[in-house]
This record gives C-alpha cells, structure tokens and sequence, in this order.
C-alpha cells in the first residue's frame, strides 16, 4: 500500500509541501509504544506518533477504537500500561501543568457561572486573584462569549457551553491541547461555526493540539496531519498527511485538494467500518 | 433556543409554582372549612368546654403571643433547634462526604449510620438525660441525634452520585483533593443535601419536643404538655400550630435557597 506512511514520514511529505510542514516545529508531544487494556480486554497497542509544538493532529478512527481512551491517556487521565508518554520532558503518568484538554459532554459545572468556569482551571494552577481577574475577560472575550459572563451553562446553548469549555481549556495558556469529540454534541451549523472559531483561535495562538473526531471532514480541515485507527486492539492504520494551503479558512473546503484527502481517509477508515460494523460483540 | 431559555431564566418568577395551580384555592378552602366546623361542631356537641376548638383557640393566640412565658418558651426551644441543627449540619456534611467518596469511610461508617438514623430518638432519651442531666444540654444533644443521620445518609447519597464528567474536569485541572471534596462534590451534592436539612428540621423540632416533654425543660413542647395538663387546651393548641407553622417555615425556607442559590438544580438535563 502506497498510501501507508510510516511515522517519520512528516520528513518526506515537507518535501511535498514545504510550506506547512516546515512550521510545526520540534516534537511537543511523542507517544512511543503505547498500549492499553482493560483486563483482558486490549483496547490498543503500539501507538507511536509525534506532535509538532504547531501542529493539530487529528486521530479518527471506527467507533470504540479507543480514541477517547487514547487520548485520556495522553493527558494522563487514565493510566497505560505499555510505552510512554512524553509531553515535553516529562513522562506522563497523571495530569501535567501545560495540558488542557476540551470534553465532549463540555464539563462545565452547572453551579458556576461563565466567569467561574472559565476561572476553575486557573484557580487549580494557584494564579492569584489578580491573573485570573485580567484573564478570565480576555479569554471569554477570545471565544467570543462577551457578555455573558454571568450566564449560567443551562441558560446557554450547546455551543455557547463549547465555548466556554474551550475558554476554560486555553485560559490557562497551555503547550497541549487535548480535544475530545468537542463538538460532537453540538448541531451541525454550531459545528461548522466552532470549527473555524477554534482554527482562528489556533493561528492567534498555536499549540500541540491532538483532535478525536469521528468526523472525517472536521479531521481533514483541522488536522496537518490524520491519523486513522483501525482493528480491535486498535493500532495506527495510516497516517496521512494533509497538505492544505495555511491557514486553514472557509476557502478549505472547496480546495481541490480537501475533496481528495477527505476522499483519502474516507476510503481508509470505512473500509475498517464496514468490517467493524459486521463484527459481533463478543 | 439559547435566546428563550435565557428570557425564561431571567423571569423565573413566571415559572408556574407547584401547589399554586389557579384552580387549587376553591377546593383547598372548602376542605378546610369542613374540617374546621366539622371539628368545632363535634367538640360543641360532645366535649366538655376545656377541650380546643377552633374558635376558642383563634381567640387565644393573642393572649398566648403576648404571654413573656410562652415568647420565652419559644425562642429556647427554637434557639435550641437552630443550634442543634447547625451542628448536625456541619458534622452530617463532613461525614456524609467522605463516606460518598471514600469506600473505607463508607464501609465503616454505614451500618452505624443506618441503625442510628432508624433508631427511635426516645430511646436514646434515658441515657442522654443520665449522660447530660435533665438540662438544655440533652435537648441539644436528642435534636442532634435526630437531625444528624438524615443529613449524613442525603449527602453521602448525594456525594455518590456526583457526575464522572466533573470529577473527571476536576481531576484534568489537578484539583487536590480537598478541593474535590469541597469545590466538586459539595455543590454537587447541594439538592441532596437540602432534601437531607429539610428533613433534618422536622426532625429536629419533633427531638426538640420530645426532650422538653420527657426532662421537663422550659421550651415550646413543655408549654405544650403544661396548658394540656392545666385544662388550657386552647391555648396548648396556639403551641401546636405555632410547631406546624415553623415545620412549613423550613419547608419554604429550603425551596426558597434552592431557588435562589441553585437555579441551575432541575435544568442539568438542558446543559448535558
């Protein structure tokens, strides 16, 4: 299989596309051998990859391939039990300062307002009251939830709640962030809105940025590169390398050559549904 | 959608408020005045002329509000019942949080707290009153036997059944784990918490009676038993209602934090 790339092949595709890949800096995140299983169950095995210090990386995969799983991993949530997990120089084994990470069901807290919620991870880290006084604006203003500082997430829409989750993540300016499905739960148009909000947000301020997604399109719009799980345990399938003119914009979507990678991982991954979909749970 | 649950939010006071159907009052009236008269017509007919009926007790609660020894009365045992409860709240919180959130707590403390919480609290009366005298001290301590296992069985249930979803937030943001408990899993447990203190209070003041009318001591239940025994049962029954009326007080008291404090509780199912 030509299409195949092995995990140093970043080196070989900048030569295709000089102008992306040359800017996503030295490794920030390297993942190197990663297993995991739940007793007898291997949920992966074998994930080695590498996160550029600006680079957003999005993983796809079948559904239950253990994305969410690696990716709890990765900012420490959850232990692993094989390979390692450097962020940095540090070897991860619980949650680290530096990492954010963005959930799909939001995580907010209902008791807390906007503002508070926004203000709970730097709150965590100690900033004393007046960092968190300057940033929290800053940062709800950044995500465009100005003015509703003193909502509360049920007074907002799914999306609103993302956005705040989102603020939450990055008022804490971390090197790392971890996006779970982030906006899975939200309706396709606030999907399509937050997409762009968080790619504009990414150029103000770029990071490592590891993205699960199911959704093949969000993962070629976002990603530099995608990553496509596959089997059960699950392990890197293909990494493949999306070559889109920077920055990413609306225009993206009718480049020619998204339809082509999009096509790419499609082909990819649905060969890996279709033979997961008729697989009986054991 | 965000626009009109914003606009609902900001005028909560047109939620409909539950019992305050427009249709409830007629009905409610009607049952009440036929309880009453049936009430006044029976004690009338067939009961010696000491006996509370409604009519003679309406026109006691002058007198009996204005008599020094029932205000006296009054303010002990509800001095009594605040301070007993305040203290079963504290204590109740504590424990009933680590043993939500600890197994070991959970282990140790659980069967105690259900036998406790099911014991009769008149049972305990004897050994309080040998253990603390025939004294306020053993009011005190039968309203926090009576309040504290409510309170201890709400919020561990409350504690246990705080969302993954935020521990697992609090755990990303390195929370220590004091600040979990306090930060997390206390405002989370809130709703249980408030149904814990709201039967706490009923409690609290049925311990509060119990002990005034078994050790004698100066309060609402004592003036109670003293005006049933004098034949002033008229003006026992001002006590009577005056004991209901601060078992409603509670009640309302609870609803109104939660709507103030927690206007979030009941609208989770939109935010997830």
């Amino acid at each position: 299989m030509p299409e195949v790339q092995s995990q140093g092949s970043s080196e070989i595709s900048s030569l295709a596309s000089p102008s992306m890949a040359a800017n996503t800096g030295e490794p920030r995140i390297r993942v190197r051998g990663l297993g995991k299983h739940y007793g007898a169950l291997e949920v992966f095995r074998d994930i080695t990859f590498d996160v550029g210090k600006r680079e957003i990386v999005a993983i796809v995969g079948p559904s239950g391939c253990g994305k969410t799983t690696l990716l709890r991993c990765i900012d420490g949530l959850l232990p692993h039990d094989d390979g390692e997990i450097l962020v940095g120089e540090t070897r991860v084994t619980e949650p680290i300062a530096g990492v954010a990470m963005v959930f799909q069901h939001f995580g907010l807290f209902p008791w807390k307002t906007v503002s508070e919620n926004v203000a709970y991870g730097l709150r965590m880290a100690g900033a004393p009251k007046a960092e968190i006084a300057r940033k929290v604006p800053e940062f709800i203003k950044l995500v465009g939830l100005a003015g509703f500082e003193k909502a509360f997430p049920y007074q907002m829409s799914g999306g609103m709640q993302q956005r705040c989750g989102l603020a939450r993540a990055l008022a804490v300016e971390p090197n790392v962030l971890l996006m779970d499905e982030p906006f899975a739960a939200v309706d396709a148009q606030t999907r399509e809105i937050l997409q762009f909000e968080l790619l504009r947000i990414w150029q103000e301020r770029p990071t490592a940025m590891v993205f699960v997604t199911h959704s093949i399109e969000e993962a070629v719009l976002l990603g530099h590169r995608v990553i496509v799980l596959k089997g059960r345990p699950s392990s890197i399938h293909e990494t493949i390398v999306i070559d889109l003119p920077e920055p990413r914009t609306r225009d993206t979507l009718r480049h020619p050559r998204f339809a082509e990678l999009r096509e790419r991982v499609w082909g990819t991954l649905m060969r890996e549904a279709r033979e997961a979909e008729f697989v009986l749970e054991r | 959608m965000s626009v009109s649950t914003i606009a609902a939010a900001a005028t909560p006071s047109k939620r409909p408020v539950a019992g305050r159907a427009p249709g409830a009052f007629w009905p409610r009236f009607i049952v009440g005045a036929v309880i009453l008269l049936s009430w006044e017509f029976v004690v009338r007919a067939f009961a010696p002329p000491y006996v509370a009926k409604p009519s003679t007790t309406l026109m006691a609660i002058p007198r009996v509000f204005a008599d020094p020894a029932f205000q006296t009365a009054t303010l002990s045992t509800l001095t009594a019942v605040a301070q007993g409860l305040g203290i079963a709240l504290v204590f109740g919180t504590v424990i009933g949080l680590l043993m939500g959130r600890s197994q070991a707590m959970e282990r140790g403390f659980r069967h105690y707290v259900n036998g406790f919480f099911a014991m009769p609290m008149i049972v305990v009366l004897p050994l309080f009153s040998l253990w603390f005298g025939y004294s306020a001290q053993t009011r005190i301590a039968t309203i926090i036997f009576a309040a504290l296992f409510s309170i201890i069985i709400n919020v561990a249930d409350g504690a246990r059944s705080v969302p993954r979803e935020y521990l697992e937030v609090a755990k990303a943001f390195r929370a220590s784990r004091i600040s979990v408990l306090f930060g997390i899993v206390l405002p989370a447990s809130m709703p249980y918490l408030l149904a814990g203190f709201r039967l706490a209070a009923g409690r609290a003041l049925i311990g509060a009676v119990v002990a005034e009318f078994f050790l004698s001591i100066g309060g609402l239940g004592y003036y109670i038993l003293y005006n049933s025994r004098s034949y002033k049962h008229s003006e026992a029954f001002v006590g009577v209602l005056l004991l209901a009326a601060f078992g409603v007080c509670f009640e309302l008291l609870v609803v109104w934090v939660t709507r103030r404090f927690m206007p979030w509780y009941r609208r989770e199912d939109k935010s997830a």
